[in-house]
């Protein structure tokens, strides 16, 4: 399958997801002529429509040169996505100094650097100064961590 | 001005500082490095914000040429035309002086648009006052036309970026009834999705995927100090200087144009009117000067829809945009009547920019070569790390940092299917004005459909936009046709 044709089916899937969630969305009193529905809808079968064109029509050679993605490739940009999952997950429980460094060494390890002391000094140092601009300097309430506030709770 | 000159001329310098690092780093585009930027704006005063983020277009615009002239990478798209003889003076021991070229003719290029900016931008809104509901309808569809048509991508590919953006724009509590939709019971969808979000998703952390994958760059081997032109070289320089700066104006004012055409279409025209054609491709000094004048007159010149009519013409002028939005500032006419003031400061600010970039130029060369050299898997975490952490601070939300990884992972596979990514932003800004009013319209005219065509500018409007629509048609299916030849 050519990539635009597979392109084509996820926006098909993609159009008929939004249709079916257009149609749930409930009638109000104070409706217009258009209504809360109404422009939703019309989206859905413009893309529905485009990409029914978008299947059919003639891929053209610009289309079909276009970037290379090699399974190693694929894995570094999942690893990275997975690093920022991670962080999302950890942080409310870790703090945001620890998560925060902990996405600097999984960062820099994962993107080829060595697991050694200096990618570790890197996150640390690193960790410190984001924690300085964002919670010192910005005044910015980043999650300080249950453990933490188990501890200064128990204090 | 709100909050004083001397409150605009530090963020006019901070822009243009941060701007050069993120336009030297290679694949850190200047709509990138604003995106970094954007979160951190969203406590500050609306004046400064808007400068600190325009001056960082003008810095990340001279920043591309440093690594251009250095390493043969360009920084920045725009700064590609800028490597063939830039880095051809820097083998002939003329780093130096190649970088001062590039500086002072972005430092003319700038004042250039400014004074482009500040003359036609004012008039162009007054246009404006006169649009009913159905005109800024009207406008809206206009605008997405006009970028999915002069996209370099597939015509139908940006109208499916175009509706895309639509869509996302359609998700949290409907802009008449009130009504909850898309939201699936999740409170943090109540709101919608901010353009913000979208912006650093598609923007900031689809390029950290990008480069994730890319090989690392090289690095600058010496440390030129930059030198200033000598008078008989300004002479000299000064038809290519012009010549960039007026074709920067028409490419930042016309959609879809921005800074990489304008110095590509600079660097012709400068061989086309040089004394010295045979010394272009060698190490000519034009050949630096007119793109170097060209995009960083586009920093400007490119501001000029957006303001006056709140269409960006590039990914730039959209992530402006959406610092505009973030503070409650609706570009348009009404902007120069409520709120006068941001206006005035951010053309204060742009020349604070302009002129700071002559100084931190010389400052950050420095800096900017030992931040080149650093290792590419340090520096990705770093910025990876500034992304969540800035995301993060907009609202405080965790949910928003997971959304903008989403839309990393959509503009990823945006640019794996070679679908634009410039009209599916615009269709998030635009998707409110172009719902509110179409609905307004509609109740206005007890819902006469015809209220789209049977006003004179809406329907003048609406015209236009099919004109650019089949236009590219019919432009695409030419060059088709004379490529098979």
């Amino acid at each position: 399958m050519t990539r635009d044709k597979a392109l084509g089916i996820v926006l098909l899937g993609v159009a008929t997801v939004y249709y079916l969630a257009a149609r749930a969305i409930p009638a109000s009193d104070l409706a217009d002529v258009v209504g809360p529905r109404g422009l939703p809808t019309a989206y859905a079968a413009g893309l529905a429509l485009l990409s029914v064109l978008l299947l059919v029509r003639r891929e053209s050679a610009h289309a079909k040169a276009g970037p290379v993605v090699s399974p190693a490739v694929l894995a570094r940009v999942l690893g990275l996505l997975v690093i920022g999952v991670l962080y999302i997950l950890l942080v409310p429980w870790v703090g945001y100094p620890v998560a925060i460094a902990g996405l600097l060494i999984g960062t820099s390890y994962y993107q080829g650097g060595r697991l050694d002391r200096r990618v570790v000094l890197v996150g640390i140092s690193g960790a410190i100064v984001l924690w300085l601009v964002f919670v010192q300097v910005l005044g910015i309430d980043h999650p300080v961590g249950a453990w933490l506030e188990r501890l200064l709770g128990e204090a | 001005m709100t909050d004083g000159f001397w409150s605009i001329v530090p963020a006019a310098f901070g822009g243009v500082a941060w701007g050069i690092l993120g336009g030297a780093l290679p694949g850190i585009s200047p709509s990138i490095t604003m995106a970094l930027l954007l979160p951190f704006t969203f406590g500050l005063d609306a004046a400064v914000a808007v400068v600190l983020l325009a001056s960082t277009y003008v810095g990340a615009e001279y920043g591309g040429s440093i690594p251009a002239i250095l390493i043969r990478t360009p920084g920045t798209n725009a700064a590609a035309a800028t490597v063939v003889d830039g880095h051809m003076m820097k083998l002939q021991g003329k780093a130096g002086e190649a970088l001062g070229i590039s500086l002072y003719s972005g430092f003319v290029g700038g004042l250039f648009g400014l004074t482009v900016l500040v003359l036609l931008t004012e008039p162009l809104s007054g246009v404006a006052l006169a649009f009913t509901p159905a005109a800024y309808f009207a406008l809206g569809i206009l605008g997405l036309s006009v970028i999915a048509s002069l996209s370099r991508e597939s015509l139908l590919k940006a109208l499916i970026a175009g509706v895309l953006g639509l869509m996302i724009a359609s998700i949290g509590t409907d802009p008449v009834t009130g009504t909850s939709r898309f939201t699936f019971g999740s409170p943090e969808l109540l709101g919608g999705i901010p353009t913000i979000i979208v912006m650093v998703g598609v923007f900031a952390i689809a390029e950290l995927f990008e480069q994730s994958g890319a090989p690392g760059w090289a690095q600058a081997t010496e440390r030129p100090r930059i030198r200033i032109p000598s008078p008989a070289m300004w002479k000299r320089l000064a038809v290519p200087q012009l010549i960039g700066s007026v074709i920067g104006t028409f490419e930042g004012i016309i959609p879809g144009g921005g800074g990489t055409v304008s110095s590509f279409l600079a660097y012709n025209e400068a061989r086309r009117w040089s004394r010295h054609k045979e010394e272009f491709g060698h190490g000519s000094p034009e050949g630096v000067a007119a793109p170097e004048a060209a995009n960083n007159t586009v920093a400007c010149t490119a501001l000029i829809p957006m303001l006056s009519l709140g269409i960006p013409s590039s990914n730039s002028a959209a992530v402006l945009l959406g610092g505009f939005l973030m503070h409650g500032l609706i570009p348009g006419p009404m902007l120069f009547v409520q709120h006068g003031d941001v206006v005035s400061s951010l053309y204060a600010g742009l020349l604070a920019a302009n002129v700071a970039m002559v100084i931190v130029g010389y400052l950050m060369m420095g800096p900017c070569i030992w931040l080149v050299g650093r290792p590419k898997p340090y520096l990705m975490a770093f910025i990876y790390a500034l992304v969540v952490s800035g995301v993060f601070s907009i609202e405080a939300s965790l949910f928003h940092v997971g959304a903008a990884l989403a839309f990393g992972v959509v503009g990823y596979g945006m640019r794996y299917f070679q679908v634009p990514v410039l009209p599916m932003v615009l269709g998030v800004v635009l998707g409110f004005m172009v719902e509110s009013n179409y609905r307004r319209a509609l109740v206005l005219s007890s819902g006469d459909y015809t209220t789209f065509v049977s006003n004179p500018v809406s329907a003048s409007l609406l015209a236009l936009a099919l004109v650019f629509v089949v236009g590219s048609l019919v432009r695409r299916s030419r060059s088709k046709e004379e490529a098979s030849v």
